[in-house]
C-alpha cells in the first residue's frame, strides 16, 4: 500500500485537455531501446538483468527528468501495487508478471516513464491528456535524447534501432491514442473501421495495450510498422488516421440521435446514468459499459452533469487496484463491487 | 446463449477482443472463463492471450525464410531456429548473425528494410543539424546559468560536460 499512497490518486494525463478530450483520452508515443553488449531480456541471466536495471534506473536519475519521481524494483512489488501500476498505464501485464529483475521508473507528474527489462531493455513512454502526438511526440523525445546520452543505445545504420521483435525494430516507436468510440460500436462499424485500419498500417488494442480486451468502448490505435519512416511520419500518419476517425464518430454519433433512434439512444444513456447514481454493487465491466454511455450522452451535449475530467479520473479511479487503493486494504471482489458503487454515487452526488 | 467453449452451461461473460484488427467475441461461462485465466477480465488479473488467439510465434514461422544450416548468432549463440519458435532474437547482434533472414522478414512486416528514422551516434547522441546545435547550445547556457546561481552544482558540472560535447561537435562540422 505504501507504494500506490506515494501516487496522488488524479493524474495530469487524465485531465482532459487537448484536442478532442470527449473522444481522445490520452495519448502516448513509447521508445522500445535496448543497451549494447547484453542479451534481450529474454536471454539474460539474472545478473545481467540486475546490472542492466541499474544502469537504466542510474541513467534515469542522472537526466534530471524525473525529479522526485517513483523507482521500482517490479518483482519485489505485491500484486495489488503491480496492478495498480498497470492501471495506471505506466507497465504493461508482461514487465507485472515479471519474477526476474525488471524495474520502473515513474516521473512525479506521471507523464514520463520508463519499464526495464520488458521485451527490451527500456520502453520509455511519454503520456499527455488528450489528441497531442505532437507534445507527447517531443517529450518523449527528449528523454529518448538524455537517456542516449547516457546509455550505449544498440542502433545498426540499416535496421536502425534493434530490438527484441522484429515488429519494433527500426525507429521502435508507438504512436497510440486512446478513443472512446461507442456510437461507431453500438451501430455495429467497428469490425469495418478495424479492418480499415489495417490497410493504413495502423492497429487497435484493448485499453490496457497488447492482448488486452475492448472495455468501456476504449480502443489504442497505433501505428503496426516502425521501420522505413522517419519518427515525424509515423506521427503524421497516426494523426491523420485518429482525425479520420473522429468524423467517423462524429458521422456516428448524428445517425444515433436521428429519427426513431434518437429515443432509444437517450434511454440507452439515461438509464446508464440512473443506474451509475444508483446501483448499490458495480463489477468493473459493467461501470465501463455505462460509463461509455453516459460519456457519450455527455459528448452529445445532454444533461449528464459531468465534465470530462471527471469521466476520465472516474474511469481511472473505478479500476480495481484503484478502488482497493481507495480503501486502504485488499478486497474481495464482492466487497470491491459494493466499494465501487459507494465511491461512484458519492462522487456524482 | 451457450458457452462456445463447453456448449452445455449458458454463457455469462462477453468478453469483445481486438486481434489483428478484428474484433473477437467470445461468449463463455463463468466455469471455462475461469479455466481460460479469464474470469472477467481485469477481476482476476492477468490473462494469457495466446490461449485465445494462438501463438504468436506462429505468425513469424509462416513466413520466415526456411534455413539451411544450423543458423547461430556469433555473439550470444543464439539459434535462428530458436528465434522461429519464440519470435525473440537473442541480442543486437543477432541482427548481423541472421541478416538475410531478417532483411525479408522486415519487407514483410515492416515494407520496408532501410531505417530512415533519427540516427543515434553513441555517447553523445543524434546527428544535429547546425541550426538545432546552435539552438541547444543556446539552452544549456541558459540552464547553466540557472544551476550556477542556484548553486546545483552536480547538475551544472552535468550540463558544462553537455556543453562541451555539443560545441565541440559543432567544430567538428
Amino acid at each position: 500500500m505504501d507504494v500506490i499512497k506515494s501516487f496522488r490518486p488524479e493524474v495530469a494525463w487524465a485531465n482532459a485537455r487537448g484536442a478532442w478530450p470527449e473522444m481522445i483520452f490520452s495519448t502516448r508515443v513509447r521508445f522500445a531501446r535496448n543497451l549494447e553488449g547484453f542479451p534481450f531480456p529474454n536471454r539474460a541471466e539474472p545478473r545481467q538483468l540486475s546490472e542492466i536495471r541499474r544502469l537504466v534506473l542510474a541513467a534515469a536519475k542522472h537526466t534530471g527528468l524525473f525529479p522526485r519521481g517513483h523507482y521500482f524494483k517490479i518483482e519485489a512489488l505485491g500484486q495489488l501495487e503491480k496492478r495498480f501500476l498497470v492501471e495506471r498505464h505506466h507497465v504493461s501485464y508482461a514487465l507485472a508478471a515479471a519474477v526476474l529483475p525488471a524495474g520502473a521508473a515513474i516521473a512525479n507528474g506521471e507523464d514520463l516513464s520508463v519499464m526495464i527489462n520488458e521485451e527490451d531493455h527500456l520502453r520509455l513512454q511519454c503520456l499527455t491528456s488528450g489528441f497531442a502526438i505532437e507534445e507527447a511526440f517531443k517529450t518523449a523525445l527528449k528523454l529518448d535524447e538524455a537517456l542516449g546520452r547516457e546509455l550505449p543505445f544498440a542502433f545498426g545504420s540499416r535496421f536502425g534501432f534493434l530490438t527484441a521483435c522484429p515488429t519494433n525494430t527500426g525507429t521502435g516507436m508507438r504512436v497510440s491514442c486512446l478513443a472512446h468510440l461507442p456510437a461507431l460500436s453500438r451501430l455495429g462499424q467497428m469490425p469495418r473501421v478495424l479492418e480499415n485500419l489495417s490497410h493504413l498500417g495502423v492497429t487497435a488494442r484493448g485499453i490496457y495495450g497488447e492482448g488486452t480486451y475492448v472495455l468501456g468502448d476504449f480502443y489504442q490505435i497505433a501505428n503496426a510498422t516502425c521501420l522505413g519512416r522517419s519518427e515525424e511520419e509515423f506521427c503524421q500518419n497516426i494523426d491523420r488516421v485518429i482525425r479520420n476517425l473522429i468524423r467517423q464518430e462524429i458521422a456516428a454519433r448524428e445517425t444515433l440521435v436521428k429519427g426513431g433512434l434518437r429515443l432509444k439512444t437517450e434511454d440507452a444513456v439515461f438509464r446508464a446514468l440512473g443506474l451509475l447514481k444508483h446501483a448499490r454493487t458495480l463489477s468493473y465491466e459493467e461501470f465501463m459499459h455505462n460509463i461509455s454511455l453516459a460519456r457519450m450522452g455527455a459528448a452529445m451535449g445532454w444533461d449528464i452533469g459531468m465534465d470530462f475530467s471527471t469521466f476520465n479520473q472516474v474511469t481511472l479511479l473505478m479500476q480495481p487496484a484503484h478502488i482497493q487503493a481507495a480503501a486502504g486494504r485488499e478486497l474481495s471482489p464482492a466487497e470491491r463491487d459494493a466499494y465501487r458503487a459507494d465511491c461512484l454515487r458519492k462522487r456524482l452526488a | 446463449m451457450m458457452c462456445e467453449e463447453c456448449r452445455e452451461k449458458s454463457a455469462a461473460v462477453f468478453l469483445k477482443l481486438a486481434v489483428n484488427n478484428k474484433v473477437r467475441e467470445m461468449h463463455l461461462c463463468p466455469a471455462c472463463a475461469a479455466k481460460k485465466g479469464m474470469g472477467f477480465g481485469l477481476e482476476t488479473g492477468a490473462f494469457n492471450i495466446s490461449d485465445i488467439v494462438g501463438n504468436m510465434s506462429g505468425y513469424f514461422k509462416d513466413f520466415l525464410p526456411a534455413e539451411k544450416k544450423t543458423l547461430r548468432c556469433g555473439a550470444c549463440g543464439y539459434k535462428y531456429s530458436e528465434f522461429k519458435e519464440s519470435g525473440r532474437l537473442g541480442c543486437p547482434e543477432c541482427y548481423a548473425g541472421f541478416d538475410a533472414q531478417l532483411t525479408e522478414l522486415m519487407a514483410r512486416i515492416h515494407g520496408a528494410t532501410q531505417h530512415t528514422g533519427r540516427t543515434y551516434l553513441r555517447g553523445s547522441a543524434l546527428k544535429l543539424s547546425k541550426s538545432e546545435i546552435a539552438r541547444r547550445v543556446e539552452e544549456l547556457r541558459a540552464a547553466l546559468a540557472d544551476a550556477v546561481v542556484k548553486e546545483d552544482f552536480e547538475s551544472a558540472a552535468r550540463l558544462r560536460d553537455s556543453l562541451k560535447q555539443l560545441e565541440g561537435r559543432d567544430g567538428r562540422h
